[in-house]
């Protein structure tokens, strides 16, 4: 019996080292640029977004020549948006000894990530988790080429509070960290500006029924209601209230900006507000990407799929900049230089943060288009 | 033959009828309305596929299980090696060979490899304490989850609140759980088996539930973010020390490297479940761990020998919860950030699936659940669209053709010879 | 009548609404529950099915250029019931019968597979997306001043009460005056004895599974025209409230389920009414525990006698 395990055990660990050696055979030439997001998992289609504007950007790159001289290599590392594969994925990013990460999606997957990105030395240009907590740790290495849920809040309170000045406010949120923190910055900025918010709720994500809380917010009397949260729970919201006589106008951030509420909410969508992005996909200095991604038959249109462009083309840019594809260089050449990206001229702060990122008012329609009511 | 013909032509059109409208036709969104899809000729030969074979298999059905039986069983262990495994001397090198190999394989694998066999021994660790209330007692914990999360908001809220390190944290956490344990235990253990799995269901949700409302205590849905890593003996495993501490490699005078605390984390799990083995091997051979065995079998019986039923069900309960706390500690140090998503429904599942996978009541069953259950998707991530639809296959099938698990549980026992 | 009237008005009709539906899931658990003892887990994967044939085959009938309401509704629950009795049938066929007679905890594990299963099986059939349909049934009642807060009824929640209503007089015909629903009651009293006897059990537990998934059938079709959105994790959140509601009412009696059904939905409606939305499930999951600890039998459940 002795031998028996003896020989599996030797067996085993020949597999496993040679598993190990394998990895260490990469080209010299090449710079790697881990893509870690959702390959699986529930959220898989945002991932989806991300990988394709993250490759588009390296083949652009490549094709344009490369950076000083090497290609770019993405490599995709699934972490199902699940916080303890992040850090699953992290551990294996820095044994692959890959120095530059885009990703990765989730707040709470990136979370955990950057701590042993930081704490490596590699350098993570997240293009779509957009929770303030991610930069607000004094990290060197971590950027991101998206807005922060804290500036969606206040776009949106402006807004409110300037063009359609209601009396009473309901601010309603999902529970979750995008939609509540979203909620709560627009609160804070309602109240700062003396309108009363009566109702501040939670609602279960994944729930059907909002009868109940519809026929309070039709007692108390609210004549506008936001909602942070994810077009599902809205659209279900907006259709019931239709149905029992409640006609206040709603809005939401980018999570509700989505044709699907239109199909669910039906004439209800109608005049409803939404805060998103600029619409990269319909800016003409984008035309050839357009094409460039209809011609691969995929979609320019998600909300992540320019910011991972732009993320990948600021690593590249820096790794120029720089002179030299030490993360340390790379990330000091992020702070000091201004970027020229699809998503428009980009700069970060101390914080990693960009220096400016707007957010646009639109009004949505029934039948899933919108038209911008601000610059 | 023809006996079978109704039945088989019953059961043909019954799968057709299960998956001709849900699998032959698509419900697709198309910007705002509604259409439908037909799925393709090739889901339609599926089906018709499935359909013939079952017709087929419920005609021939008795030729079939004459067959079947004409098959040579599958070959026992051979009587010398179930004489050697029997014998406690040899059971006793294998887990030394195992533990020895778990103790040498770090240091020739890379840091990713003992990253994932960390993650792999916190599922071990929550297999092993949630086996003492399922596989032991016999009791259904659905919400096991719940006390997972409190040992790791446990400590994750004492080390933002109070600075607290990580084993004292250790300590509190899995005190706190046995106290969760205890007193959701208390009120619900005089329920009957089933019963009680959906209260403690319940109990995993409402905990989830309470963590994410509590913004001002619990960070809500936002998480807890730096968490300590643990240290050793007051060394810390980190490229700069903090102040007034001092770090591994200035300690030892070697040079940075920073699959140290990789591998510190990993030797860290290793402990914790080995304790954890040794105590529930321990329990076992004393009077409670007897009694929990004797409650699963039978509790009308346990109860006319004078065993309380109900203090029993808690020690097991608390116990089971402890290690759970232990486990979410652990978890919390490793990742650095919590959120209550880590602590849904899916991830009772999964331990409850590793437990069962293995065989209720055996160690050496789950730690190789354990095992195959994390590595899995890890291996064959092409067929994680599949993944969970064959989990939940697994479950089934594992249920009727072996509801004793891969390693049942042997416990030395004595036979009377003849 | 004051306003806090109506108010208290509508938040109850609200909660009779979901509370009928969840009685109708609810019944599936404790018929099944009633005979052989087992929580079959994967009932509330069922009524998932039920709304997705529901959506497929509105949507079939509306390219048919059938537009009548009666004639779209009572194909629908015609065509889902069909198919989720044949789901009930296989699943009790594949999962649970081979389990008979052992350890409780076997079938209940052997169900939550099945409720995995049964939700990717959707999943991947269908994709994870949300599926909406446009309002098919407008407009409603307004009871109340013009001015001022007035509760409204809707006419699909007139629609929701009707036609529970008359599955549940069905039900209890079927139960209480045919051969077959003697048959059953029989075997809820004793299964062994009623074998001996000379009926078919095993026939008779299948019939239960398919009656069960039939009435889930009708809460999937009346719960996915009412939302108007379904997508594959639907099953999970129903089927725990519905066992909830079975539970609550006590299990094994069909009066309780509807009991518990109506409860669990008004407690539900009052909490977010009243309280905060956000505390709903923890309300309902409380309001379990609570009633289980002061009388675990249910409100009409017959307390249990453990047989050696």
């Amino acid at each position: 019996m002795k031998k028996i395990h003896r020989k599996a055990l030797s067996q085993f660990l020949a597999i496993t080292t040679l598993a190990g050696a394998s990895s260490l055979t990469l080209a010299a030439d090449n710079i790697k640029i881990a893509l870690a997001g959702p390959v699986t998992g529930p959220v898989a289609q945002y991932g989806d977004m991300q990988f394709t504007g993250a490759n588009m950007a390296i083949e652009m790159i490549n094709k344009a020549g490369g950076v000083n001289g090497a290609q770019l290599q993405g490599v995709v590392f699934d972490d199902a948006c699940d916080p303890k594969q992040a850090v699953a994925v992290a551990n294996r990013i820095v044994n692959e000894g890959i120095s530059f990460v885009v990703g990765h999606l989730c707040s709470s997957s990136t979370q955990p990530a950057t701590d042993i990105y930081e704490d490596e030395g590699i350098l993570m240009v997240t293009p779509a988790a957009t929770s303030p907590d991610i930069t607000n740790r004094g990290y060197e290495l971590v950027f991101r080429t998206i807005g922060l849920d804290s500036l969606q809040g206040p776009t949106a309170g402006k807004y409110i509070v300037e063009q359609v000045k209601p009396n009473k406010v309901a601010v309603i949120h999902d529970k979750q960290q995008y939609g509540e923190g979203i909620a709560t910055a627009v609160r804070k900025e309602l109240t700062e500006a003396g309108i009363e918010v009566p109702i501040f709720d939670g609602i279960t994500a994944g729930d059907k029924n909002f009868s109940s809380l519809i026929a309070r917010l039709r007692q108390s009397g609210v004549d506008f209601a936001y909602f942070g949260g994810y077009h599902p729970e809205l659209g279900l919201i907006l259709r019931q209230a239709r149905e029992q006589g409640l006609n206040i106008p709603f809005m939401g951030p980018e999570g509700v900006g989505n044709s699907d509420i239109s199909a669910i909410a039906g004439e209800a969508a109608e005049g409803m507000l939404v805060t998103l992005p600029k619409a990269f996909d319909e800016d003409p200095a984008n035309a050839h990407l357009v094409e460039a991604f209809k011609e691969r038959k995929q979609d320019p249109r998600g909300p992540f799929v320019f910011p991972s462009y732009a993320a990948v083309q600021v690593i590249a840019d820096g790794i120029r900049l720089a002179g030299s594809d030490d993360p340390t260089k790379v990330a000091e050449a992020l702070r000091s230089n201004t970027f020229d990206t699809p998503t428009g001229k980009l700069a970060f702060d101390e914080k990693g943060d960009l220096k400016d990122f707007n957010f646009v008012v639109y009004e949505w329609h029934a039948d899933g288009s919108k038209t911008a009511l601000t610059e | 033959m023809m006996r079978n013909l109704k039945p088989a032509l019953i059961s043909a059109v019954v799968v057709v009828i299960l998956s001709g409208l849900l699998m032959g036709i698509r419900l697709s969104q198309q910007g705002t309305s509604l259409v439908l899809v037909g799925a393709g000729a090739d889901v339609a030969v599926k089906i018709a596929g499935a359909a013939l074979f079952i017709f087929l298999f419920n005609l021939f059905r008795d030729q079939l299980t004459a067959l079947w039986l004409k098959v040579p069983a599958l070959p026992r262990t051979p009587a010398a090696f179930s004489i050697l495994a029997a014998r406690p001397a040899a059971h006793r090198l294998f887990w030394c060979f195992l533990i020895a190999a778990a103790l040498i394989w770090p240091f020739l694998t890379n840091r990713s490899n003992i990253d994932l066999a960390t993650l792999v021994l916190i599922y071990v660790m929550l297999g092993l304490g949630l086996n003492i209330v399922v596989g032991l007692a016999g009791l259904l914990d659905l919400g096991y989850v719940g006390f997972y999360a409190v040992g790791a908001y446990t400590y994750a809220l004492l080390a933002m609140y109070f600075g607290i390190g990580f084993w004292t944290g250790l300590v509190a956490a899995g005190a706190m759980a046995a106290l969760f344990g205890f007193l959701l235990g208390f009120p619900v253990l005089r329920l009957r088996g089933d019963y009680l799995a959906i209260v403690t269901l319940g109990f995993g949700e409402i905990i989830r539930i309470l963590l994410n409302n509590f913004t001002s205590l619990t960070n809500g849905p936002n998480g807890i973010g730096n968490i300590p890593k643990p240290e050793l003996f007051g060394l810390e495993f980190s490229r700069r020390a903090s102040e007034g501490a001092q770090t591994f490699h200035e300690f030892f005078g070697i040079t940075f490297n920073s699959v140290h605390r990789v591998m510190f984390l990993y030797f860290l799990a290793l402990l914790l479940v080995l304790l954890t083995l040794f105590v529930i091997n321990r329990l076992l051979r004393m009077p409670v761990g007897r009694a929990w065995e004797a409650l699963r079998e039978d509790e009308v019986a346990c109860r006319s020998l004078g065993i309380n039923p109900t203090a029993v069900k808690l020690n097991a309960f608390t116990i089971g919860a402890t290690f759970a706390g232990f486990a979410g500690c652990f978890f919390a140090a490793r990742q650095g950030f919590i959120s209550p998503e880590s602590f849904t429904f899916i991830e009772s599942a999964i331990i409850l699936a590793i437990v069962v996978l293995g065989g209720m009541g055996s160690q050496l069953g789950v730690i190789l659940a354990a095992i195959i259950m994390t590595l899995l998707p890890e291996v064959a991530r092409q067929f994680d669209e599949y993944r969970m639809l064959l989990f939940g296959l697994l479950m089934v099938l594992m249920m009727i053709w072996r509801p004793q698990g891969l390693l049942p549980m042997k416990r030395p026992h004595m036979e009377l010879r003849t | 009548m004051p306003d806090w009237f109506y108010y208290l008005l509508q938040q109850l009709l609200n909660g009779l609404t979901v509370g009928s539906t969840y009685a109708l899931i609810a019944i599936g658990y404790t018929m099944v529950y009633g005979i052989i003892g087992m929580i079959n887990f994967a009932h509330g994967e069922v009524y998932m099915i039920g709304s997705y044939i529901a959506f497929i085959v509105l949507a079939a009938l509306a390219l048919m250029g059938i537009e009548s309401l009666p004639l779209l509704i009572i194909g629908a629950l015609l065509v889902s019931m069909v198919v989720t009795s044949a789901y009930g049938y296989s699943i009790e066929r594949v999962a649970y019968r081979p389990l008979r007679g052992g350890n409780r905890l076997i079938p209940l594990i052997s169900a939550i597979g099945m409720s995995i299963f049964l939700q990717n099986l959707v999943r991947l059939a269908q994709g994870s997306r949300d599926i909406a349909m446009p309002n098919l049934v407008r407009g409603g009642l307004d009871i109340g001043p013009a001015t001022g807060f007035h509760a409204t009824l809707s006419y699909m929640q007139i629609i929701i009460f009707v036609v529970t209503l008359i599955s549940m007089t069905l039900l209890t015909l079927f139960i209480t005056r045919s051969r077959m629903g003697r048959a059953c009651r029989a075997c809820a009293e004793d299964l062994k004895m009623t074998n001996l006897l000379g009926i078919n059990t095993n026939a008779i537990i299948a019939l239960t599974f398919v009656i069960g998934a039939a009435l889930a059938a009708v809460a999937g079709v009346l719960l996915g025209m009412y939302y108007g959105v379904i997508n594959p994790y639907i099953g999970f959140m129903a089927g725990l409230k519905a066992f909830t509601a079975a539970v609550l009412g006590g299990i094994g009696s069909i009066p309780g389920a509807v009991l518990g059904g109506l409860l669990l939905g008004v407690a539900e409606a009052m909490t977010s009414g009243y309280f905060s939305a956000e505390y709903k499930d923890v309300v309902a999951f409380s309001v379990l525990i609570l009633v289980l600890l002061f009388r675990p039998s249910g409100i009409l459940g017959r307390p249990e006698v453990e047989k050696v």
